[in-house]
Parts: C-alpha cells; structure tokens; sequence
C-alpha cells in the first residue's frame, strides 16, 4: 500500500546549507563561549577541567573590569550623542530637494564607503605625535597618548565612520514623510523648525529609533579604531569591554577570561536590543 | 527666493566638505613628496606634486598581493553567501514541510548573537583545525549570511503564488523555477545586496587580523593597517587612497541601490 503523501525531503535540502553553517559556526561557538568560561582550557580552547566560578569572580573582583565598563557605556553614551545629532541634523537638512541636493547628498554620505581601518589610519597620521597636525600647528601635543585627549579622538573617529550610514536611513525615513502632510503644514503657516518637531520627526519615528539604537550597539562592537589609534591606551582609559576580549584572548592568552567578557558584551547588546523593542512598541508610529 | 535657496544650498555644500575634509587633505597629501611631508612646519602644497608615494605601495610595500587577498575574500564569501541564502529563502517561501517554522525561528535566533561575541571561539576553532594563514579560514566562518535569508524570503513571498503554480502546470522541474525564474526575478534586491556586501566583506578587519599572521596573506585592510605603524604619512595615506578608491566606485554607481537595499530591511511595516 501506498502512503498518500510522502516525505519530501527537497525543503530540507535546500537549508541545509544554511542550517549547518548557523549550527557550526553561530550555536556551537557561542555555547563554547559559555561554557568555557566556567572551564580551564588549553591553548586550542580545548576543555581541560572544571573551573567553576574561577574566572567570574577574578573578573567581578578585578577593579580594572569595571573601569572598562565605565568606559564602555561611557563611549557608547558619547557615540550616540554624537552620531546622532550630527546624522539627524544632516538628514533635516538634506529633507527638500533641490537643485544641488545631489552633491551635498553625496558628501554627507561618503564616508559610509571608507572602511573604519582606513578612516582610523587617516586621522592616525593627522594626530600621531609626528604627524600632521603637530607639524602643521608646531607643537607637540600628544593627541593619542593623553588620557584627556585620547578618549575623545577615538570618539571623534568612531562619530565620523557612523554618522554616514545612520543619515542615509533617516533621509530615507523623512523622505517617506507624504509631502500631501507637509503642503498642509506649510499652508496652516508653519515654519521649517515646526515642521521639523511636529511632523518629520514623529512620522520617521522607526527610522529614528532604529538610528538611535543601532548606534549604542555599534559602540559597544567598536574595535578597530581603538586597536589602530590607541590601542587601548594610555592606561587602559579608551579600553572597552570589546577591546578588552581581544587583549585577554590574543595578547594575554586568558581565553577564558576573554569569555567572561564577550558574556558581558552579550549580554549588554541583548539589554540594548530589549529596550529598542519595548521603546519601539510603546512609542513608535506606523502608519 | 531662489537667491535664498541657493545660498543656504552653498552653506550645505560647505558642511558636507567640512565633513570629508579628513579625506579630501589626504588626498592632497597622498601627491606630495616625503621630504615635503617631513618639513616643519608642515605645509600643504602641491608645487611638487608626484606619484612616487603610490608607486612605492606597490613596489615597497605588498599591497598588489593583499588586494589580491581581499579579492579572493570577496570572490568566496559572496556569491556562496548569496547562493545560500537564496536556496533557504526558496524553501521558506514556496513549500510546507514539518518544522518550518521551528528552523525559520532558529534561524533568526542567529540574529541575536553579535559576531564579536563569539569571535573568539571561532578563532580557537580556526586555529584548532590548522586554517590559519590560509584562504579557508579566512572566509569558512561566514559563507552564510541569515539576514540576506529573510530579506529574499521577503522578496520571493512578494511573488504571485500563481506564478509557480503555473510554472509547475506548464512541466517546469523545481530546480528549473529556481534558476530560470526566481533568481532573474530577485535581481533587484541582489544586486543591492551584492554592492553593500561587497563593501562589508573589502571593508572587514577584525577577522582577517585575528586569522592571519604571514605577510602575504594579510588582506588590503590589514595591510594597509599594518604598514601605517612604520611607515611614513605620504606612503600611507596613498596606500589608504588605492584601498578606498575601490569602494567609493562603488558607491558612487550603486548610491541608490545601496540606500534601497540599506533600508529595506530595516524598517517594519
């Protein structure tokens, strides 16, 4: 007897790909983070014995992890002020269309094409002790080895890589304003800041809030402009959590304890990522 | 009135040069020979402009060989990405099958987890399997690419349904749909996608820094990084305008394709 409908098994080959892929290079890394956080490991990351809390409290007891921390929510704090005005301000003003909003458009936009490790080179051989800016202006500040000065360059740099990519999604956001609403502003009287606060701003809420968040959660991630401007100098003041996983796994050899640190980094995206999605349900205005 | 728009449109323009200037001087710079480069105090003039520093980043320096890299990077990761990714965006949108919704919701778990959380343990497992300095473990880690799944299920679900039930009436094989009509019809979207993943993969430096050690392994990125802390500034600033040159093609032919594909995924409805 035959069954009346068989087992097709083309569906499951057709994401078995994928599925494999996810399962080897997404689930099993991230379950070997945890778990070889509570475990001692040798230098392939193999599990060599039970370590239980050994490494979390090393951590929680290290006072320089909770300076990184501080640091951490203190770049992502300056990251997203930064990035955002500067892109929403940008966005605003490239709203209406006119004849050269073609070439401003362009120019606001650029940077999203130069890689970070460019931009952090550039700006590198503007601020390095010998470079640039110090020969240009005769002095001799050390830009990058200073702890008042260092943080904010690497902010600098870190804004100037983002605001590009967060302007070209809010533009798009405004753009999709219905101009219908903005002719009957217009028509009521109401001025370019009004019609700012009053409608562009609440109907590109998603955009907006989507710009605002990602922006926190590309901070915490920010790796490569700390690695070529500071490198996490000077004493350890622009180190971040995500910083600090690279120096304990690669440069230290503490790979466990760099697993301690990369939960910690999970789990302040996650939060991140939680209060979006309740912002987002609370606030948001689709249409 | 007119005379109003095009003087705010000028102070527009102002701000957005202001905003490149950092590339703009490092163009300049690029051009000038190092000995006016080192003079101080540091002037910037073009008087004796010459192409010798770009000359020398190719014979000094590797950077023919770790653009070749990046191209190899490029050529793997992107088309499997895309291969991969429309071949489980098929199946999730044209067929029922027990536990679709479970491994579509496993998949966009992978979502939540940030590649730097887990880029170390990748890293231990590269190392592991013996795959440092080679093009498999620079590439094996990210063949797939989860988000470009949902955005072509999307996509192929915007797809009368009609369509392939006719296809199937008319004796056209599943295979046969898949390569003849669905990928033509989700041109589009690839071709955004392949622009920004082009940029993403060439732009990339965390993981090729990790996975590679030899020289002549190292990709542009990594390269370029690396020559900047021995290097004097005219080197490596022609050497960061030969990286970017490639990307800013891109970006300037595929600008509105670029921003389609940037907030198409990103918006809900």
């Amino acid at each position: 007897m035959k069954k009346k409908s068989k087992f097709d098994v083309f569906p499951y080959l057709l994401i078995l790909p994928v599925v494999i892929s996810s399962v080897v290079f997404n689930f099993g890394p991230f379950f070997k983070t945890i778990i070889s956080s509570v475990t001692f490991t040798d230098i392939y990351g193999n599990w060599t014995g039970f370590a239980g809390d050994t490494f979390w409290s090393m951590m929680f007891k290290n006072d320089e992890f909770w300076m990184i921390l501080w640091n951490t929510m203190k770049f992502a704090l300056a990251n997203f002020i930064g990035t955002f005005f500067m892109a929403m301000l940008l966005a605003l003003l490239s709203v209406k269309r006119t004849k050269l909003g073609k070439v401003y458009q362009m120019l606001y936009a650029l940077p999203v094409a130069i890689a970070s490790a460019i931009s952090s080179v550039i700006w590198k051989s503007f601020f390095s002790q010998n470079g640039i800016l110090n020969s240009w202006l005769g002095t001799n500040t050390s830009w990058l080895v200073d702890v008042d000065k260092s943080f904010w360059i690497v902010t600098i740099v870190t804004v100037w890589c983002h605001i590009a990519g967060s302007y070209i999604y809010l533009l798009a956001g405004f753009r999709g304003v219905s101009e219908d609403i903005q002719e009957a502003a217009i028509v009521d009287g109401a001025n370019g800041f009004v019609r700012a606060v009053k409608i562009m701003i609440p109907m590109a809420s998603p955009q907006i809030f989507f710009v605002l968040f990602v922006n926190i959660v590309n901070a915490i991630k920010t790796f490569t402009q700390i690695k070529l401007l500071t490198g996490g100098g000077p004493a350890k003041s622009t180190t971040t959590i995500m910083y600090d996983v690279y120096v304990r796994a690669i440069e230290l050899g503490e790979f466990e304890y760099a697993c301690c640190l990369s939960i910690v980094l999970f789990v302040l995206i996650f939060l991140v990522t939680r209060i979006q999605f309740i912002f987002e349900n609370k606030f948001v205005h689709y249409e | 009135m007119k005379k109003k728009e095009f003087a705010f449109d000028l102070v527009k323009i102002l701000l957005g040069i202001a905003l490149v200037l950092p590339i703009i001087l490092a163009a300049f710079i690029s051009f000038m020979p190092k000995a006016d480069i080192m003079k101080i105090p540091f002037e910037l003039n073009l008087n004796n402009a010459t192409l010798e520093n770009y000359i020398h980043s190719f014979t000094y320096m590797n950077l023919g060989n770790y653009l070749k890299n990046s191209f190899i990077m490029v050529g793997i990761e992107l088309p499997c990405k895309a291969f991969t990714a429309l071949l489980a965006a098929y199946a999730f949108s044209h067929f029922e099958f027990p536990g679709k919704n479970f491994l579509f919701t496993l998949l966009m778990t992978v979502m939540m987890i940030p590649g730097e959380v887990i880029i170390m343990s990748l890293y231990k497992m590269i190392m592991k399997w013996g795959l440092i300095d080679t093009y498999a473990g620079l590439t094996i880690t990210s063949l797939v690419d989860v988000a470009a799944v949902f955005m072509l299920r999307q996509n192929m679900l915007s797809i009368p349904k009609s369509l392939y039930e006719a296809a199937k009436i008319d004796g056209c094989g599943r295979m046969k749909y898949f390569f003849s009509i669905l990928i033509p019809l989700c041109k589009t979207v690839l071709a955004a996608y392949a622009l920004r993943g082009f940029i993403n993969i060439y732009n990339s430096y965390m993981w090729p820094l990790l996975v590679t050690t030899k020289d002549e392994m190292r990709t542009i990125q990594t390269g370029v990084a690396q020559l900047s802390w021995s290097s004097h500034s005219g080197l490596v600033l022609a050497a960061a305008m030969i990286t970017s040159i490639i990307p800013l093609t891109v970006y300037f032919f595929g600008m509105d394709s670029i921003v389609e594909g940037m907030t198409a995924g990103a918006v809900k409805n």
